[in-house]
C-alpha cells in the first residue's frame, strides 16, 4: 500500500514551520517536502510505516492510535499522520512514543501530533530538552530503568532499555502476545549505517544480544526492510566481525582517515564475505573507518565505554 | 615475554603493532618546553626546577617507551613527575602505565570518569582530578593554564595556554590542515565557538595535537573552515543531496569551499568525509548531552 493522494496531506513542498537545529535562515525545501509513506498490517494491531529509508510502527487502540516516532522531517511527519488517519480514519494520535533522541526518527512531533501525550526513557527525555530543537518536544511522560510494561487503549507492550547501543535512551518495544519486536537504528538489514553515527560500540552487541532472551520471531528496524530473529543474529555477527577487521586493519598500518586507502582496503580484504550484504559498496568503508577509530581512541563518552552487560532480561 | 599493555585490542596478534617505536621528531620551543611527534600526533613537555613535566602518552606502549627515551635524552638527570591528559583518548593519552608509571596524573573530571569507565589496559586513572574551566597551575616551577571552555573533542578536553611562550596547546581540536577525517568524537554545537574564545588570550603560536606547528592565522582559517563546511552541509541538505552518498557530499561540499579553502592540505581527500558527518549533526541533532546548546552544567550534573 501507498498514500500518495494529493489530497491525504499538505501540498508539496510546504515550508518549513519546524526547523530542527538548522542555523540557515529561511526556507529549508527538504523539511518541508512531502513524501510517500507506505504503510504495512504487521501482526494484530501493530502496523509498520515507511517513507523508503526511515521505517517505524504505530498501534491501532480502542479510541485512537499509539505512534512511535515521528519519522524524518516535518514534511514527513505530517506524511505520517496522514498515513495512520488514511488507515485509521477519525481515530486521532494521541500518544507518541519516542524510541530515541535523535531528530531523524523523533524530531518533529509538533507536526504530527502536537497534542499528543510522549513518553520516552529519561535518558532520552534529558538530551530532548537540552536540545532545544525546534518542533521537537520533550516527553510527557518518562521511565527510568530496564523495563515498563504498558497497556494503552487496548495494547499491552514493553518497552526495553537494555543499555547504552545508539543515541540516548534507546528503546525496544516488545509485544509478547504478537511475539514482534521493534527497535531503531540498531539492527539494520545489510552492512552498517553509514560511519555508525553515535553508536556505542563497546557495549553494543551484548546489549542487543540480550533481547534474543525474549519471545519473538519478527524484528521491525528503524531502518528499510522488517526481518527476523536469524536477521538479527546475523546482523549482530557482522559487528563481531568488523571488530575483528578494524583491528588487522590496524596492525596493517591503514590510516583510517585516508579515504582511498580505506575503500581499497575494504574492497580487497572484506568483499569476500560481506560483499553480497545490502549496501556493502556504500557503506563498508565507513564502517571499518568507525570501527578502527574505536580501537585506537577508545570508546566515545560516557555510554561508548559503559562496560558490556550481558545479563539476559 | 613480558606483560603488554593491550588497551582495548582483543586481537592476539597486537603484539608487533603495540610495541613497535616510532622515530619521534623533537622540537624546542622555548627555554623549558620541547614539543614532539610520531610523524602524525603531536604533544609537549617542559623542564621543571626538579622534574619534568609531560602531556600525553601517545597511543601505544611502544610510541610510549619512544616519547619516555626522547624526553629522558632531552632533559637529563631528572623524572618524569607529571602527566597531564589533554583528552581521554587511547591514541594521545593510553599509556601512562609504559611511559611514566609512577607519575601524578592530572586530568579534567569527566575526562577521569571515561577512564575509568573503560578500563583500558595501560591507560592510568588520574590522581588528580580538575572541575571546571579555567586552572592556573603552578607545578614545579612551572606556570601555565588548563582550559576547558566545554565539550570540543573526546571528554574532558584541556588546552593549555603558555603565557610566558605566546602559545597555545590544543589537542585534536582545530588542526593546521584539513585532515579531520570523519572527525571522530568531535562535538560538533559549540565547537567553533570554544575554538574562537582561545582566541581573547594573548597568543602567537598554536601546537595542534597532530600535523605541524602553526600560528594564531592559520588557526583562525581553521575555525572559518569548520564554519563554512558546518554552513554548506547545511545547505546540502536542504538542496536535497543525498547526504548518506559520500561521493555526493564531496561533490556539492568541494565545489562551494574550493576556492576560500583547497589552499588547506587534505582539503581534496577529507572534504567529502567532514562534510558526512557534520551534515548527520543536523539530520540527528548533537550527539548525546556533550553535543547541546549548553552542555556545561549538565556534564556537572552527570557527573555528580
Amino acid at each position: 500500500m501507498n498514500d500518495h493522494s494529493e489530497d491525504s496531506g499538505p501540498a508539496q513542498d510546504t515550508p518549513c514551520e519546524h526547523c530542527g537545529i538548522f542555523t540557515l535562515g529561511g526556507d529549508i525545501p527538504i523539511q518541508g517536502a512531502w513524501r510517500d509513506i507506505t504503510y504495512v498490517p504487521v501482526r494484530d494491531n501493530i502496523w509498520s510505516v515507511s517513507e523508503g529509508i526511515y521505517r517505524t510502527v504505530f498501534l491501532k487502540g480502542r479510541k485512537g492510535v499509539v505512534a512511535f516516532d515521528t519519522l524524518t522531517t516535518p514534511g514527513t511527519a505530517r506524511a505520517y499522520a496522514a498515513a495512520v488517519g488514511r488507515v485509521y480514519p477519525n481515530n486521532p494520535i494521541h500518544t507518541i512514543i519516542y524510541s530515541h533522541d535523535h531528530l531523524d526518527h523523533t524530531g518533529y512531533a509538533a507536526d504530527m501530533a502536537p497534542d499528543a501525550n510522549i513518553i520516552a526513557h529519561d535518558l532520552c527525555d534529558k538530551v530532548v530538552r537540552a536540545r532545544r530543537a525546534d518542533g521537537q518536544l520533550p516527553a510527557t511522560e518518562v521511565f527510568e530503568g530496564e523495563r515498563k510494561s504498558y497497556s494503552i487503549d487496548g495494547n499491552d507492550f514493553e518497552l526495553i532499555y537494555p543499555g547504552p547501543t545508539h543515541g540516548d535512551g534507546n528503546i525496544a518495544a516488545y509485544f509478547p502476545d504478537s511475539k514482534v519486536l521493534f527497535m531503531v537504528d540498531t539492527v539494520i538489514p545489510g552492512v552498517g549505517y553509514t560511519f555508525f553515527p553515535d553508536w556505542h560500540l563497546t557495549p553494543y552487541v551484548a546489549a542487543m544480544k540480550r533481547l534474543l532472551s525474549l519471545d519473538w520471531d519478527v524484528f521491525i528496524p528503524g531502518h528499510f526492510w522488517i526481518t527476523d530473529r536469524q536477521g538479527f543474529i546475523d546482523s549482530l555477527d557482522f559487528y563481531d566481525r568488523m571488530s575483528d577487521a578494524a583491528q588487522q586493519a590496524i596492525f596493517d598500518d591503514l590510516d583510517p582517515h585516508d579515504w582511498a586507502e580505506v575503500t581499497k582496503y575494504t574492497n580487497q580484504n572484506l568483499a569476500g564475505e560481506f560483499g553480497q550484504l545490502f549496501r556493502f559498496e556504500e557503506y563498508c568503508a565507513m564502517n571499518l573507518s568507525r570501527y578502527m577509530q574505536q580501537y585506537l581512541t577508545g570508546g566515545w563518552g560516557i555510554e561508548g565505554n559503559w562496560q558490556q552487560e550481558t545479563t539476559p532480561l | 615475554m613480558s606483560e603488554l599493555n593491550t588497551g582495548i585490542f582483543t586481537a592476539d596478534n597486537a603484539r608487533e603493532y603495540l610495541e613497535r617505536e616510532p622515530e619521534m621528531l623533537i622540537d624546542r620551543v622555548s627555554e623549558r618546553m620541547w614539543t614532539i611527534s610520531d610523524g602524525v600526533r603531536r604533544t609537549l613537555f617542559l623542564e621543571g626546577n626538579n622534574s619534568i613535566v609531560a602531556f600525553d602518552t601517545f597511543g601505544t606502549p611502544g610510541a610510549a617507551h619512544a616519547y619516555r627515551k626522547a624526553v629522558e635524552a632531552t632533559i637529563t638527570g631528572k623524572s618524569i613527575a607529571t602527566v597531564i591528559y589533554t583528552h581521554d583518548h587511547l591514541d594521545h593519552a593510553g599509556f601512562a602505565d609504559d611511559f611514566a608509571p609512577d607519575a601524578e596524573i592530572i586530568a579534567d573530571e569527566m575526562c577521569a570518569k571515561v577512564v575509568r569507565l573503560r578500563q583500558s589496559r595501560g591507560q592510568r586513572v588520574p590522581t588528580r582530578e580538575l572541575s571546571g574551566t579555567r586552572h592556573e597551575m603552578e607545578i614545579d616551577g612551572l606556570q601555565f593554564t588548563l582550559l576547558n571552555p566545554g565539550p570540543t573533542h573526546g571528554t574532558g578536553n584541556l588546552s593549555a595556554h603558555f603565557a610566558e611562550e605566546n602559545l597555545l596547546f590544543s589537542s585534536d581540536t582545530i588542526l593546521p590542515n584539513a585532515r579531520y577525517g570523519l572527525m571522530p568524537d568531535y562535538h560538533i554545537w559549540n565547537f567553533v565557538k570554544y575554538m574562537r574564545g582561545f582566541l581573547d588570550l594573548d597568543w602567537h603560536t598554536f601546537v595542534p595535537g597532530r600535523y605541524e606547528v602553526t600560528n594564531r592565522e592559520r588557526f583562525v582559517h581553521g575555525c572559518d573552515f569548520i564554519e563554512a563546511v558546518q554552513e554548506e552541509s547545511q545547505r546540502a541538505f536542504a538542496e536535497f543531496v543525498p547526504i548518506w552518498v559520500m561521493d555526493a557530499m564531496q561533490g556539492y561540499v568541494a565545489a562551494k569551499l574550493g576556492d576560500r579553502f583547497g589552499d588547506l592540505d587534505g582539503f581534496a581527500e577529507h572534504i567529502g568525509l567532514i562534510a558526512t558527518r557534520i551534515v548527520h549533526h543536523y539530520l540527528m541533532g548533537g550527539w548525546s548531552l556533550e553535543d547541546t546548546p549548553e552542555p556545561g552544567v549538565l556534564l556537572a550534573d552527570e557527573v555528580a
